[in-house]
């Protein structure tokens, strides 16, 4: 037996492409759902990219991000503007998925999404209103962080929270007409889910086709491979397993110590900080994060030289926080600060994690070295760097 | 592998002899700059094969056809792009008919001087310590030499622009890189290293020219046992700085280098190195007649600095009047607002005079933040000026900004990082320039004038009454040398921070200057929709251009 530390494929819940299925299955209806949220956002945040002029086209732009969160059948959908969802919206599907008897282990993470839907969709109809861009974009701001929370948080150990944190973690995860065995035991047979009480424990594949079959929506805090069998244990196997009535081979195994990935920054602060790097670093560093007038502060160049010459966040925020922008040194504000280190750490890939990057410095950033990120796929191959978003 | 450059070095230098052969005029020169060429590149009216022109560092021309009278009608000849990835900083190295000119990140290329076509293009990627910036190339015996920004020198073949050799030329490669143009001298290459921020040891290097092999090093940091050492407290001796990084001149009747050592390490912090900290922000004459070179004299001008004003100018060297007598004399500038003449045969100081406004110059940093003035990045900087026989007047343009600086309790040396023991000032009011003429007679100024932006284009000044200089806002001006009137002017839309320099093709005179984006030191907030005209419209700093100019 061998068990392989794989910490990041929890970043795969992220890019996965959700199928296009019919059936009204809730595990499809969390993917659609998503699918849905996934569309508004690209409205929102296609609009704040790009240099669109006039009223129309932010206008048209909020109306098309609540078309694909609301749905044909609400009263705030504005068919003249085009949906890019699938007409049932975000909160088409969550309805659905509530409207039943009984309630599953994921019922109360649905609740809490429809919550920060309606919240979204609310802080969208306040941007239709408004007269002032500064207005409208605080509004799709708050917009943002609410469908933020929908989604749910990556961490080190996969992903909590939100409908990506039930698809991870509860019997969500399940497609229809798969096979769901006891969580309790090892699988037997394979592709099978392991659940206990509602709660998944693990995701048994063949091991011909783990490369290629891992479901969209899963997360993955640990990799075992019995045989033929891979096994994908999900971020909460161990609250699983704490529900078997008998001492199971889950809980006799004991947790493997993963290479510690640092994430001292929330994803949050991250896309705050993708602006402050526009203003402020962007003419010397570089679109690309690669250097200009600067040298490069991310992606594979960047991180083998802080690794050669051992660089901590320590350094790195001393450098950033005391004397950048170089042209005008101390010149951003602490938050300032804290959002584009937040930024320029996942760029570098670093994972996200519960923790902001803090506006003082800490003696913590002392341990954490800088380095190559061994297991992580970055978005740009070439260049070594992650996207921000 | 050694046999392999062997062959590429012969067949480049045949290749290259045939190439030039041909044009009427060059045959009775030799094929590339040899020892005597370069003793005589001060008074060479068709080419420009050192960075300032001669080894006096004077960027002058006596004649040409470029007068005061009719300059302003110079018209744009032709402008080139490179590669946009920073500033341009190039000083042109004209030979022949072609010029060769490099980018920030050391691409390099070669011209055709009379029409901008590009020859040969030389693409390179180094890792970047801190900034990217070049100065531009060396030529000779076939070859084009280029200092890297990750530690190398490299030679490549001046026909095809194809490697012929490649060296690891910096001790440290990290916290040490090249902006310097090397100054081919006898058989030598020198070569000063960048790290003077960066925790290294300043030292200037004599490569032979036909291998890339170190000939020997002089460090601008006295050892133990070496004299001078006493000037610095403790250990702080081996972090000192003293980067040589600009330029230098060289008097060959003497066999003399002059060059001046920068800041001392760590910048803002000066309790851990009391002391004078030699030979840090001096100029340093080297007798370089020996197998090493020997120290004839030094001129500290601002000892025990704590606020990085380094002499960026490179020395230049020039005959002037002094009340009526005739003087040998050596030139120099620094960040802290300062223009110096020196004597250059013993380097007693004969003229202070400041540039740019000083206050708070003799308050070290503190923990909570003083204001002193100029900025960092104010004074005279790196392409110095110029002197002009004519009138007897030395041109330099300087920054005028005020900054805030704070050190720290401490200092550590991380590899590959600032070693400031503080940080760098954060701006404070506003951010001019002025373009000087100072009299060397009197010591005063024969003109002045205030610009809204700050000047570091250097000087080029000609014996029919012109001076060429460029601002970071981008405007090219031509100044009455005599009144300090603007002739004329053009608006290259990005930002200056590299020397004119002039040169004859086709019978025509060019002037030639590259201009491209901001760098690190001038990325002015006022940039943020590109480099201002005079004419107060807006273009994108997105490109890097040289530019040749002449009359119609």
């Amino acid at each position: 037996m061998r068990t392989i530390a794989l910490s990041l494929v929890a970043v795969l819940v992220l890019g996965g492409a959700a199928p296009a299925r019919s059936a009204p299955d809730d595990h499809a209806g969390a993917i659609a759902a998503l699918a849905d949220m996934r569309a508004a956002i690209a409205e929102i945040v296609r609009i704040e990219d790009g240099y669109a002029v006039g009223h129309a086209a932010y206008l048209r732009a909020a109306h098309r991000a609540m078309n694909a969160l609301v749905g044909r059948r609400d009263d705030g959908y504005a068919a003249s503007f085009g949906d890019p969802g699938d007409g049932v919206g975000t909160l088409g599907h969550l309805d659905r998925m509530l409207d039943q008897t009984g309630s599953s282990q994921w019922t109360p993470a649905v609740q809490g999404a429809k919550a920060n839907v309606l919240a979204a969709a609310a802080n969208l109809q306040s941007a239709l209103g408004q007269k002032q861009m500064e207005d409208y974009q605080a509004d799709l701001t708050r917009a943002l962080a609410s469908l933020a929370l929908v989604a749910g948080r990556s961490t080190e150990g996969g992903v909590l929270g939100g409908l990506n944190g039930a698809l991870a973690n509860t019997s969500l995860a399940v497609p229809v007409g798969a096979s769901v065995v006891s969580g309790c035991a090892a699988p037997k047979s394979a592709p099978a889910y392991g659940v206990v009480a509602g709660k998944l424990a693990y995701v048994a594949l063949p091991r011909s086709a783990a490369a290629t079959a891992i479901p969209a929506g899963l997360g993955v805090s640990r990799v075992e491979l019995l045989g033929d069998t891979v096994v994908l244990y999900a971020p909460l196997a161990r609250a699983a397993a704490a529900s078997c009535s008998k001492v199971s081979r889950l809980q006799r195994t004991r947790v493997v110590a993963r290479t510690s990935v640092p994430a001292p920054y929330v994803a949050a602060q991250a896309h705050a900080g993708i602006k402050v790097y526009a203003r402020a670093c962007l003419q010397c560093h570089g679109a690309d994060l690669q250097g200009t007038a600067g040298p490069g502060v991310a992606g594979t160049d960047f991180l083998k030289n802080a690794q050669q010459n051992k660089w901590t966040l320590s350094e790195l925020r001393t450098t950033i926080f005391e004397n950048m922008p170089f042209s005008n040194p101390g010149s951003l504000t602490p938050k300032e600060y804290a959002d584009v280190t937040a930024f320029l750490l996942a760029a570098n890939c670093y994972p996200a994690g519960s923790t902001p990057f803090p506006a003082t410095a800490s003696p913590a950033l002392k341990t954490v070295k800088l380095g190559p990120i061994p297991g992580v796929k970055p978005t740009n191959a070439k260049l070594g760097t992650c996207t921000v978003r | 592998m050694s046999q392999r450059v062997l062959a590429l070095t012969i067949l480049s230098v045949f290749v290259a002899t045939i190439s030039v052969a041909g044009p009427a005029g060059v045959g009775a020169q030799s094929a590339w700059p040899t020892a005597s060429v370069y003793a005589a590149a001060d008074k060479d009216a068709a080419n420009w094969i050192l960075p300032a022109r001669g080894y006096s560092g004077n960027r002058y021309v006596a004649g040409g056809q470029i007068t005061a009278a009719n300059v302003g009608t110079l018209k744009k000849a032709w402008t080139a792009n490179v590669d946009a990835r920073g500033p341009l900083e190039t000083a042109p190295i004209v030979w022949n008919g072609t010029m060769y000119v490099t980018s920030s990140h050391n691409d390099v290329y070669a011209l055709d001087a009379q029409t901008g076509a590009v020859k040969w293009h030389f693409p390179y990627k180094p890792h970047v310590i801190a900034f990217s910036a070049n100065r531009g190339v060396a030529l000779g015996d076939g070859k084009v030499y280029e200092a890297t920004l990750d530690g190398h020198l490299i030679a490549l073949d001046a026909a095809t622009g194809k490697p012929v050799w490649n060296v690891v030329a910096a001790h440290d490669l990290s916290n040490t890189f090249y902006t310097m143009q090397p100054v081919p001298y006898k058989n030598m290459l020198l070569l000063g290293a960048s790290n003077g921020d960066w925790g290294g040891i300043g030292y200037l290097s004599a490569f032979d020219a036909a291998t890339g092999k170190r000939l020997w090093d002089w460090n601008a940091i006295p050892g133990p046992g070496e004299p001078g050492h006493n000037t610095w407290s403790g250990d702080s001796w081996k972090r000192g700085g003293g980067a040589i990084w600009s330029g230098l001149a060289i008097d060959p009747a003497t066999e003399t280098v002059y060059v001046d050592a920068g800041n001392p390490q760590p910048d803002f912090l000066g309790t851990i190195r009391k002391g004078t900290n030699l030979y840090t922000n001096s100029m340093i004459a080297l007798d370089v007649s020996g197998a090493k070179p020997k120290l004839k004299w030094y001129h500290q001008f601002i000892p025990h600095d704590t606020h990085d004003w380094d002499p960026a100018m490179p020395p230049v060297l020039f005959t002037g009047t002094v009340n009526g007598a005739s003087r040998n004399l050596v030139a120099a500038g620094d960040k802290g607002g300062n223009f110096w003449v020196l004597d250059a045969g013993t380097g007693a100081q004969v003229y202070r005079v400041a540039v740019s406004t000083q206050k708070g110059q003799n308050t070290e940093p503190n923990r909570k933040g003083n204001i002193a003035c100029p900025n960092t990045n104010g004074g005279v900087e790196f392409n110095g000026g110029s002197y002009l026989r004519e009138t007897n007047a030395f041109y330099v343009p300087s920054v005028d900004q005020c900054g805030i600086w704070k050190s720290q309790g401490t200092a550590t040396y991380v590899s590959g990082q600032f070693y400031l023991g503080g940080a760098f000032p954060a701006q404070y009011g506003p951010s001019t320039g002025y373009m000087n003429a100072v009299d060397i007679g009197t010591g005063k100024f024969l003109w002045r004038k205030h610009l809204a932006y700050p000047q570091i284009g250097g000087a080029l000044s000609t014996s029919t009454g012109v001076v060429f200089t460029g601002g970071v806002d981008g405007d090219f001006a031509a100044y009455d040398a005599k009144g300090g009137n603007v002739l004329w002017h053009y608006a290259t839309g990005m930002t200056i921070q590299a020397p004119a320099a002039t040169y004859v093709a086709g019978e025509k005179q060019f002037v030639v200057v590259a201009a491209g984006p901001a760098g690190v030191n001038f990325a002015d907030p006022r940039f943020s929709k590109g480099a201002p005209t005079l004419e107060g419209k807006y273009s994108h700093p997105t490109s890097a251009v040289i530019t040749a100019f002449t009359l119609p």
